[in-house]
């Protein structure tokens, strides 16, 4: 399987929100983004420091900016020199904060742990380690994939900090997140410190699962395209039904049902190939997506009821096997299974 | 992207509330004492209302109940102000918009519009007043709100401690940028007329004068006027402080008519000019003769628009022009302490050939229809005698002298006043003599009026200027003699001299303060300490209340010699960039790691001239194993960097002290590039 055809996709959120602080106009947006990939590189450890680093007054700060206006207007008018000197006052605290607001940021280093998978529809969870570089403690910190809420929490030991952040994945395959955007208010909300930093987080998003009915117990695509189907009542186990009354109880399922599950009885066949294959083929007239999303269904399925499952996708063939290993790396092969590699 | 931030992060915790409130309450507490108390009650209903809600007893007030709390509020102000366009309804108003917001306080946004509202209302207050305790109470109210927006930014921050350390800190960091623009921001003057404090009851002098007025003023030990002189300092006979002018006598009352609503109407607009009754014009010429007295007033605020002066002033400080009476006035009622230059010429400068217009003259004769028959009886007398205005005047002193008796605590006087005092009690206090010796005078035909001020002040020496209190109010007399012009008679001086060389706490010292609480005027400790207070006082309100154009030039000449552009941009540029340094420095010094030991920062020196010979040491590689690739790919510095290795080592974990030594010395005269280009040279 080629690199190329492997699917690989920047995240959405990389296209819409980033660029809505900075204009509508793809062009720019483009120009931006490349600024930024120029000035910050991906790269999983990042240390923000005076050239990552952004500050600038929030509508708060605006605010207090029309207050000293106001004040200077009252002092002019009543030729009162306390007030000025308090209009005066505000102004100095607007001179030093955004210098605070920037220290709060700078020397915050930013590691990513890892990324977990996650199905498409589902939110994708990064770990990252946040850690000092100095003495100096990093407090109010927001951390999020806008427009996701993100996280807030303070840097304040030596130790690393760990969060978790969550991010919407829609599509399978290895999915790219966007700049994770990093800001503070601290110390009085006056003003903003961010930064859009780039961890190369990469997200493995398995197809999202859609129920394509029962499991294709006993059931199997022949070389001609001619399905076999087995009798009934033999020797050989084929997989799990529901419980019927009537069914024999030598039959039902004990272990499953000890393991707090439903009632089922084993089925067993004679003279056939006795594991479930999960089989691309069996779902012909469907597309791609489709198929995917129904064999990682069946996948889910097949280990809750444990039974043994293979998985049979061109160009890929996996023993039937049991175990979370087993299933992610199924899921695995579903999620880089090639867009484009295979005609309906 | 803001916007989106949770409702969850954006809803205001408990600490944040609170610390809200306690702002407001410190912003409002002394404001009540303009405004009506009631306010303050509001607020604690607002307040209690919301804590309910977010206790989650009670519901967050719906439409109809904020329309209800609008409109019960708006209408007690309305009720307690009549006039809208003044200063009190206008912070009132303002102190109504955070009250009221209290019961909506819901998001971050409402919690700092909230803050920015109760900055402005803390500043407002030094627009009532600018003394000392209320700059102070100012910095407590910026410090707290300060930390109420810190403690905004979350439950860490909102720790008492935390939050009011970070908000100092903050503050005293602001300072040096507050006193650059203080010294150099120029002050345009007021930009619009604004309305004034117009509540406040007005002190010390008023706009007539009635028995008994004086010797109330002489119960008080307040400052009026504190005055220095640049040049001569008259003497302390001619110490008379001109305020008010009183022409008009209704057998009881003496009274300026119309002084009170006509002085702020003159007032509108900035020119200096007179209004009216000058007999010199607009333009009046200025005597050829230089000024006598050349002298700075800071008057408290009085809430009334005359000002006080030697005779013959003139003033070029804004706002404040001179009457036809020969007093000053200022544009409007002074509400603050106010500060003004004043030149005095000698009288005899302008007295010449000058001459008493008709209605100038009625005006200075009028006397009630009735009353007062002996007085009138007398004046006729000496009249018809033959006698002139100057020899009726001393005539009628000779007679103060001889039988009256100087008290703050004169008999109460019948119906004509003059008339009982000058005949039978002969009893009195300053505006008795005044007023008796203008009726008399004005009987007799001589021009006279009575003029009220201030007399006398206490000399501070070390500050080097004259303190004038309440109980300096006095009351004397002028008379207009032909070829002279007015003329200053003093009646009571010719009754107790000592009180006008010495003030009116020698001339009537058992009587001095008597009411006083405490006769704290008696201890002389008390005494120096207050004066102490009254120096601090007068330097606060010379160099930073008073802070004008002039002085600042002033300032700026002296500080940068003279005053161009460019002088001004280093002087404002300089510090900034000073302070922007010293705060990147500390940014430098506060993040950095903590410093490495000793012999760790030696041996990454010896690596950092390793790499520079081209063998840097890779990452994670020990030292022992990088001293071995050094003795295998270069032979040359092998021995010398096993040996620095092992001293290295040595230091590092065995703290040696002498290893270390050793590896500074050997560090110190490792230069592996010398070495090979040696080497090479020898090859």
């Amino acid at each position: 399987m080629s690199v190329e055809s492997i699917r690989k996709s920047t995240h959405p959120n990389t296209a819409a929100d980033q660029p809505a602080s900075t204009g509508a106009k793809p062009l720019f947006r483009a120009r931006w983004l490349r600024w930024l990939n120029r000035r910050l590189p991906p790269a999983q450890t990042v240390t923000l420091d005076h050239r990552k680093l952004f500050v600038l007054p929030t509508s708060a700060g605006m605010g207090l900016l029309l207050v000293i206006f106001l004040l200077w207007l009252l002092g002019t008018n009543y030729e009162n020199n306390l007030v000025l000197a308090l209009a005066f006052l505000l102004v100095g605290m607007l001179v030093i904060l955004p210098v605070h607001t920037f220290a709060n940021l700078s020397g915050l280093k930013l590691q990513l742990r890892a990324t977990h998978p996650a199905f498409a529809g589902d939110y994708g969870q990064a770990t990252i380690a946040l850690s000092k570089t100095g003495k100096r403690r990093h407090e109010r910190l927001q951390l999020a994939w806008p427009p996701e809420e993100g996280q807030l929490t303070d840097v304040l030991d030596a130790e690393p900090h760990e969060i978790r952040l969550d991010l919407p994945l829609l599509q399978r395959g290895r999915v790219q997140a966007p700049r994770i955007q990093v800001q503070s208010r601290f110390p009085l909300g006056l003003f903003r410190c961010w930064s859009w930093v780039d961890l190369d987080a990469e997200f493995l998003v398995y197809p999202q699962p859609k129920p394509a009915g029962q499991l294709p117990i006993g059931a199997s695509v022949g070389e001609g395209n001619q399905q076999k189907t087995f009798a009934a009542g033999g020797d050989d186990f084929v997989g799990l039904k529901n419980y019927q009354p009537g069914d024999s109880l030598r039959h039902v399922a004990w272990k499953q049902y000890a393991g707090g599950r439903d009632l089922y009885s084993k089925e067993y066949a004679s003279g056939s190939d006795a594991r479930l294959w999960l089989d691309w083929d069996l779902l012909g007239g469907r597309d791609v997506e489709t198929r995917l999303s129904n064999l990682c269904a069946w996948v889910l399925d097949a280990e809750r009821a444990q039974v043994p499952y293979g998985l049979r996708l061109p160009g890929h063939t996996i023993a039937p096997d049991l175990g979370s290993a087993h299933k992610h790396k199924l899921l695995r092969l579903l999620a880089l299974f090639p867009v484009q590699g295979v005609s309906q | 992207m803001s916007a989106a931030t949770s409702q969850l992060q954006s809803l205001l915790p408990r600490e944040s509330l609170l610390w809200i409130f306690a702002a407001q309450l410190v912003v409002l507490l002394p404001h009540t004492m303009h405004l009506p108390i009631w306010l303050l009650g509001a607020w604690a209903v607002a307040v209690y209302w919301r804590l309910e809600v977010f206790r989650g007893r009670r519901e967050t007030p719906g439409r109809l109940a904020k329309l209800v709390a609008v409109s019960l509020v708006v209408a007690g102000l309305v009720l307690t102000y009549r006039r809208w366009f003044a200063l009190e309804p206008m912070v009132a108003l303002l102190a109504v918009s955070f009250t009221l917001k209290n019961i909506e306080l819901v998001s971050r946004r409402d919690a700092l519009l909230s803050l920015m509202l109760a900055y402005f209302l803390a500043a407002t207050l030094f627009v009532f007043e600018q003394t000392i305790p209320y700059a102070l109470y100012g910095i407590v109210c910026v410090v707290i709100i300060t930390a109420a927006l810190v403690a905004q930014q979350g439950r860490g921050s909102a720790r008492p401690g935390r939050a009011l350390g970070l908000s100092t800190k903050l503050l005293a960091q602001s300072v040096p940028v507050m006193l650059v623009l203080f010294v150099v921001i120029p002050r345009l003057g007021p930009l619009w007329a604004v309305p004034q404090n117009t509540k406040a009851a007005s002190t010390g002098i008023s706009d007539s004068m009635s028995p008994g007025d004086f010797s109330e003023l002489s119960k008080s030990d307040k400052p009026a006027l504190r005055i220095s002189f640049d040049g001569a300092l008259p003497p302390p006979e001619q110490r008379y402080w001109r305020g008010l002018v009183y022409t008009h006598f209704d057998g009881r009352r003496w009274s300026e008519p119309g002084a009170a609503d006509g002085y702020p109407r003159w007032g509108r607009g900035r020119s200096n000019r007179r209004p009216f009754g000058d007999t010199s014009g607009d333009d009046r010429a200025l005597p050829a003769v230089g000024p006598r007295y050349r002298y700075q007033i800071i008057q408290e605020a009085s809430h009334n628009p005359w000002l006080f002066a030697l005779a013959r002033p003139n003033s070029e400080t804004r706002g404040v022009r001179e009457t036809g009476d020969d007093t000053l006035v200022y544009r409007t009622p002074v509400g603050t302490r106010l500060a003004y230059d004043v030149r005095s010429w000698p009288r005899e400068s302008v007295g010449e050939g000058e001459v008493l217009s008709g209605s100038e003259q009625r005006r200075h004769l009028q006397l009630p229809a009735s009353g007062n028959p002996r007085a009138r009886a007398w004046a006729k007398a000496r009249f018809e005698e033959g006698m002139d205005g100057e020899a009726i005047s001393g005539a009628l002193l000779s007679l103060y002298n001889r039988n009256f008796t100087y008290t703050l605590k004169p008999p109460a006087l019948g119906a004509d006043t003059v008339d009982e005092f000058l005949f039978t009690t002969r009893q009195g206090f300053c505006e008795h003599f005044a007023s008796s010796y203008v009726f008399t005078m004005r009987a007799a035909g001589v021009p006279a009026r009575v003029v009220a001020g201030y007399q006398g002040g206490e000399w501070v020496d070390q500050q080097g200027y004259l303190l004038v209190r309440q109980y300096d109010a006095h009351a004397w007399a002028e008379i207009w003699l032909p070829g002279r012009g007015w003329v200053r008679v003093d009646p009571t001086a010719s009754v107790a001299p000592e009180r006008i060389r010495d003030g009116l706490q020698s001339a009537a010292a058992e009587e001095f303060m008597q009411d006083a609480f405490l006769p704290l005027h008696k201890i002389a400790f008390v005494t120096r300490l207050r004066l102490q207070w009254d120096m601090i006082n007068y330097r606060w309100y010379q160099t930073v209340v008073s802070f004008d154009n002039e002085r600042q030039e002033g300032i700026l000449r002296r500080l940068l010699g003279e005053i161009s552009p460019l002088r001004m941009a280093l002087f404002m540029g300089v510090p900034m960039v000073a302070a922007l340094l010293l705060l990147l420095l500390w940014l430098k010094l506060s993040g950095r790691g903590p410093s490495l030991p000793v012999a760790s920062r030696l041996y990454l020196r010896f690596c950092r001239r390793m790499a520079r010979a081209g063998l840097p040491r890779n990452p994670g590689e020990a030292p022992g194993d990088y001293a071995r690739r050094i003795e295998r790919e270069l032979p040359r510095l092998g021995p010398m960097a096993v040996r620095i290795t092992r001293a290295y080592e040595k230091a590092a974990y065995g703290s040696d002290m002498l290893a270390e030594k050793q590896l500074r010395r050997l560090v110190r005269g490792f230069w592996p590039l010398r070495h090979t280009r040696q080497a090479q040279a020898q090859t």
